[in-house]
């Protein structure tokens, strides 16, 4: 086990190294500069290109600046160029911000999925297995965004209720509770929207597991020694079933700093995904790398998690 | 079974928490109307954030917006867009110009030069008008004795390379400084008419100096023009400032603070993007408290715009300031420089409003600020909201609960005819054309150029892509100024005229039906970046076109830093689809003078012309309203004429306000009255936005 653990974590290293020499490759090399640096600005001298340039060591060699990033990110000293605030607070800020649409999301996607595909894989073929095949594919195909603009006018002409942003604008002084709702409010359109195409893929997945499963001779078995139904299906199926969704369990953590840009955009949502994007627009290179940085540490934490959470789930894996 | 329910309960009791909250939230109906407060808010919606709420370290729209609330600049452009003072009371332009004595001219000495300038100032009768003008300009006359120096200087080699510091002995002969009552460009022009016609041209620099290590020929002689200019014009501007303008924190604004503001700009450690805007500022005087002068190193007269910009608080970012707040955040105070202070988040001005809470990617507050030297504007508060989805941005619109956003072209339609709202429009400062690259054949021929425009419909492109959002432009000026030549009419669609020009230019149609000169199909290449709708748009409206005349058109959309890196700035391209916005200067330098055709300059079409070189110069150098709208006009002739570009349109802009919106003057009495809201001859509606106000209902306003 420790041995398992090590050598993985070595591994790790090595490919998060590899990582990030590619990344910053990737984003070096894409043609552009930062917007600080506008050569199509009639106000803007060769001379101050040059200074930004500098100031931002984009005249030095790549593997110079490949350390120069590296050094400041570890040491936490990196500076956004846009505003020149320190990388790990802004993107401190913008992760607070996204993880209660994340944690409500998962919450919605992981706990609607299992009833629905278990259903679905019991009474396969039935009428209920059909309408939720049938809403789980028409739920993948529509596209997130014209789905939330149908949502937002919906709600907006419907109900007559704000919806945008993470708190009703300008809601002032009100209790705390109030205050807590509105939040509530605020977080469930956007969640449900970033969870239904989760549910649609996951609910399908839940369905061909317990498809498999029930197949299995242990199954027939205990449906032939007469146990009732429900038990069948929800303590011998199920728990053999659920194996695989733990691996996925590990990997949902690099959906922490992710976010989601369209669905932030929309609903003007100060989170991640939309700080990432607009570093993107703007190629301030130092809040790229590092949301790039973290999301694949946290892709390289997922995949060590699961590995451990399969270990510890299944006694048949020993190492 | 305990698994089942759980499976089936847990789902639900989320989704019940999740959907009551609806009931707590207010509906629209009660934030827009429930709430009296909110009549006395602006709410105004912007698609992007601001990034740094210094006026002298932004860049972008969204944070120029907050600084002009914030800030205040020591002038600002009027109704008619002429200069008019702000926190300056009043100015004056005057010049100091020097020349250096000819001795070999033979005009005299030093002394016997003076007097003959004085003397011919008092009896002017046999000299030329532009002659006793410059003259009577004179107020003063006097000399500045010859000097022995050395200067240290880096020197380029014969190689190219930097060579080390060489020191230089100087000696200057006398120098004649005439302190003038306005600035002339003419003057030393006329002065030649005197003096003799080479004076200055003839004036020998490099045997005044003696370099200390041998220096190449053509280096020295530029390194003795440098140190020993033959004549010098030296504007300077006197700014008398508003006296008890305070900064929100009390202070009151001073001299010091505009010293201050030109000395954070020109700091390279706080890597200004404005510094190109002072580069030509020889220095920065504090005479009083209250009166400011600034004595520039040439004549550049977009030089006075450029004090609009917001005037820091000297006491808060000063180097002590800046050191405090190092050491408090705990940063080492040597790499502390304005850049990372924490102003830059909740800046202090003198402006309208004061800063209240900025969160990012969401909304800015501003309170008003009732110490406003111009007295408080009529809002409480403005805030600025980010929305970054144009369709969630008219929804909040259709609620209540923003005031303002920028309206696209296909909302207005839906917009503008609802009773609820009053809208706006006016013509943008920026323009779109299609530029031919005149390095190469056929576009080095004005009349293919001409044809090319007159085989377009720009009127069939402003209706159908702009949805009769904009309208023509014939040159490279803002046209709600003076300096666009309105005499010049729009090139006529006429495919026919433009099929003869391109005869009479020897391209005649082949069998197939395209046009030929010499066996040689007229063909090319038409390009424009990605992403912008518009622009593509206008490139298969052209293609067409120029195919309907026989021209063998292909096209190609780039990502946009491709298409600058390695079309535009390597002037690899044939004719292009592009826009520029500009100010209401006049100064067309970096985008018309054919010294700026250079790969990475922005002349990438090489547009080069004698005459029109010497009137950007002119225009540049000259302080005179009027004689710089005649040069314009000439200019924007020339311009128009050869057709280095194909004008196509300036987009209009729209605005969309509720009607309850209206000005509120308050007069002597106390007793208020209420007037629609007027766009400014020049379209600027939001002029007088500190009089606006909302009220509970549409106000029955006479017109």
């Amino acid at each position: 086990m420790i041995a398992f653990i090590g050598r993985s974590a070595v591994q790790k290293i090595v490919t998060l190294f590899f990582v990030s020499i590619v990344s910053f490759l990737i984003i070096h090399l894409a043609p552009g500069e930062p917007s600080q640096v506008d050569p199509m600005n009639p106000k803007f001298t060769p001379e101050m290109v040059e200074r930004f340039r500098e100031a931002f060591h984009l005249d030095e060699p790549l593997y110079v600046q490949y350390l120069y990033f590296y050094r400041d990110l570890l040491s936490g000293k990196t500076i956004s160029w846009k505003d020149s605030r320190p990388v790990l607070v802004k993107i401190w800020e913008r992760f607070l911000n996204s993880l209660p649409l994340f944690i409500v999301g998962t919450l919605l996607t992981w706990t609607i999925s299992f009833p629905v595909g278990i259903q679905s894989a019991i009474k396969r073929g039935g009428i209920y297995d059909r309408t939720a095949t049938f809403f789980s594919y028409f739920l993948i195909s529509i596209p997130s965004f014209f789905f939330a603009y149908v949502m937002i006018i919906f709600v907006v002409t419907r109900f007559q209720v704000p919806v945008i942003g993470m708190q009703t604008f300008g809601l002032g002084d009100t209790s705390v509770l109030n205050t807590l709702m509105d939040r509530i409010w605020h977080l469930l359109i956007p969640s449900v929207l970033s969870a239904v195409a989760g549910i649609a893929v996951l609910s399908r997945y839940v369905r061909s597991q317990m498809l498999e499963v029930t197949g299995q001779d242990y199954v027939r078995t205990a449906r032939a020694k007469g146990l009732p139904p429900d038990q069948v299906y929800y303590k011998h199926a199920l728990r053999n079933a659920l194996l695989p969704f733990v691996t996925m369990f590990g990997l949902i953590l690099p959906g922490l700093i992710g976010g989601s840009v369209i669905i932030e955009s929309i609903f003007s949502w100060p989170g991640m995904g939309r700080m990432a994007y607009e570093a993107i627009l703007a190629r301030d290179y130092p809040v790229i790398l590092t949301v790039n940085f973290i999301s694949a540490l946290l892709v390289l934490i997922g995949t060590f998690v699961s590995d451990i959470l399969y270990l510890v789930v299944d006694p048949r894996i020993r190492l | 079974m305990t698994t089942r329910r759980l499976l089936i309960l847990i789902p639900l009791a989320i989704s019940l928490v999740l959907v009551q909250s609806y009931f707590w939230v207010p509906t629209y109906e009660q934030q827009a109307k429930g709430n009296p407060g909110r009549l006395e808010e602006y709410i105004n919606a912007s698609s992007g954030d601001a990034s740094i709420l210094n006026p002298i370290l932004s860049a972008d729209s969204a944070s120029s917006e907050i600084e002009a609330k914030v800030f205040e600049g020591l002038l600002d452009r009027d109704e008619d867009l002429r200069l008019r003072g702000r926190l300056a009371k009043s100015w004056r332009i005057y010049e100091i110009a020097y020349f250096y004595l000819n001795e070999r001219a033979g005009a005299g000495d030093a002394g016997t030069t003076v007097e003959r300038l004085r003397r011919l100032k008092e009896q002017t009768s046999q000299l030329p008008a532009g002659v006793v003008r410059t003259l009577d300009n004179i107020d003063n006359i006097s000399v500045v004795p010859a000097r022995h120096f050395f200067v240290d200087k880096p020197i380029r080699g014969d190689d190219g390379a930097m060579v080390g510091p060489v020191r230089i002995e100087v000696s200057a002969p006398p120098r004649i400084k005439l302190e003038m009552k306005a600035v002339d460009q003419d003057l030393f022009t006329h002065l030649e008419k005197i003096l003799g016609a080479t004076y200055f041209d003839g004036f020998d620099a490099l045997q005044h100096i003696k370099p200390g290590a041998a220096v190449g020929n053509g280096a020295l002689l530029s390194l003795a023009r440098e140190i020993l200019p033959a004549t010098a014009h030296h504007p300077v501007i006197e700014f008398h400032l508003r006296p008890d303008v305070k900064f929100h924190d009390g202070h009151v604004l001073d001299a010091e603070d505009v010293r201050f503001t030109y000395e954070a700009i020109v700091n390279p450690d706080n890597l200004s993007p404005r510094v190109a805007d002072y580069e030509p500022v020889k220095d920065v005087e504090v005479v009083d408290p209250l009166t400011v002068r600034i004595t520039y190193k040439r004549l550049y007269s977009p030089a006075l715009v450029s004090w609009a910009m917001g005037i820091l608080p000297e006491h808060l970012l000063n180097a002590g300031a800046l050191e405090k707040e190092a050491l408090k955040a705990g940063k080492d105070p040597a790499a502390f420089t304005l850049r990372q202070s924490g102003f830059n988040r909740s800046p202090v001005g003198c402006g309208p409003f004061v800063f209240r809470e900025w969160k990012s990617d969401q909304h800015i507050i501003l309170d008003r600020f009732d110490d406003y030297w111009e007295g408080p504007p009529n809002y409480k508060r403005y805030v600025f909201r980010v929305i970054p989805d144009p369709l969630t941005q008219e929804m909040e619109f259709y609620a209540g609960t923003i005031d303002a956003y920028a309206v696209q072209p296909h909302q207005v339609e839906r917009l503008k005819n609802n009773p609820r709202f009053q809208s706006f429009s006016g013509a943008s400062f920026g323009y779109t054309y299609i530029g031919y690259n005149m390095r190469r054949e056929p576009f080095d021929d004005v009349r293919v150029r001409k044809a090319l425009g007159m085989a377009i419909d720009t009127q069939e492109i402003i209706k159908y892509v702009l949805y009769d959002q904009g309208e023509p432009i014939t040159g490279p000026f803002v046209k709600q100024t003076d300096y666009y030549n309105h005499a010049i009419a729009p090139l006529p669609y006429d495919p026919e005229a433009a099929l003869a020009l391109l005869a009479e230019a020897g391209w005649h149609r082949n069998g197939q039906g395209w046009l030929e000169k010499d066996g040689k199909r007229l063909q090319f290449t038409l390009i424009t970046n990605n992403g912008n709708e518009l622009r593509k748009a206008i490139l298969a409206i052209a293609q067409d076109a120029w195919k309907q005349i026989g021209i063998d058109v292909s096209t190609d959309l780039l990502e946009w830093s491709v298409f600058i890196q390695e079309r535009v700035n390597k002037q690899d391209f044939d004719a292009l689809v592009l826009g520029w916005s500009m100010g209401i200067d006049p100064d067309l330098f970096q985008i018309w003078h054919s010294s700026q055709t250079h790969p990475h300059q922005l002349n990438f079409v090489g547009f080069r012309n004698p005459e029109a070189d010497d009137l950007i110069i002119k225009i540049r150098q000259e302080y005179n309203h009027d004689r710089q709208v005649k040069d314009c006009h000439r200019l924007h002739e020339i311009i128009f004429r050869e057709q280095p570009y194909t004008f196509l349109y300036v987009g209009k802009w729209t605005a969309v306000l509720d009607k309850r919106i209206v000005i509120k003057t308050v007069d002597e009495k106390g007793t208020p009255s209420y007037e629609k809201i007027k766009p400014t001859k020049t379209g600027s509606y939001t002029y007088y936005f500190n009089k606006w106000i909302k009220l509970a209902q549409a106000p029955d306003l006479t017109p």
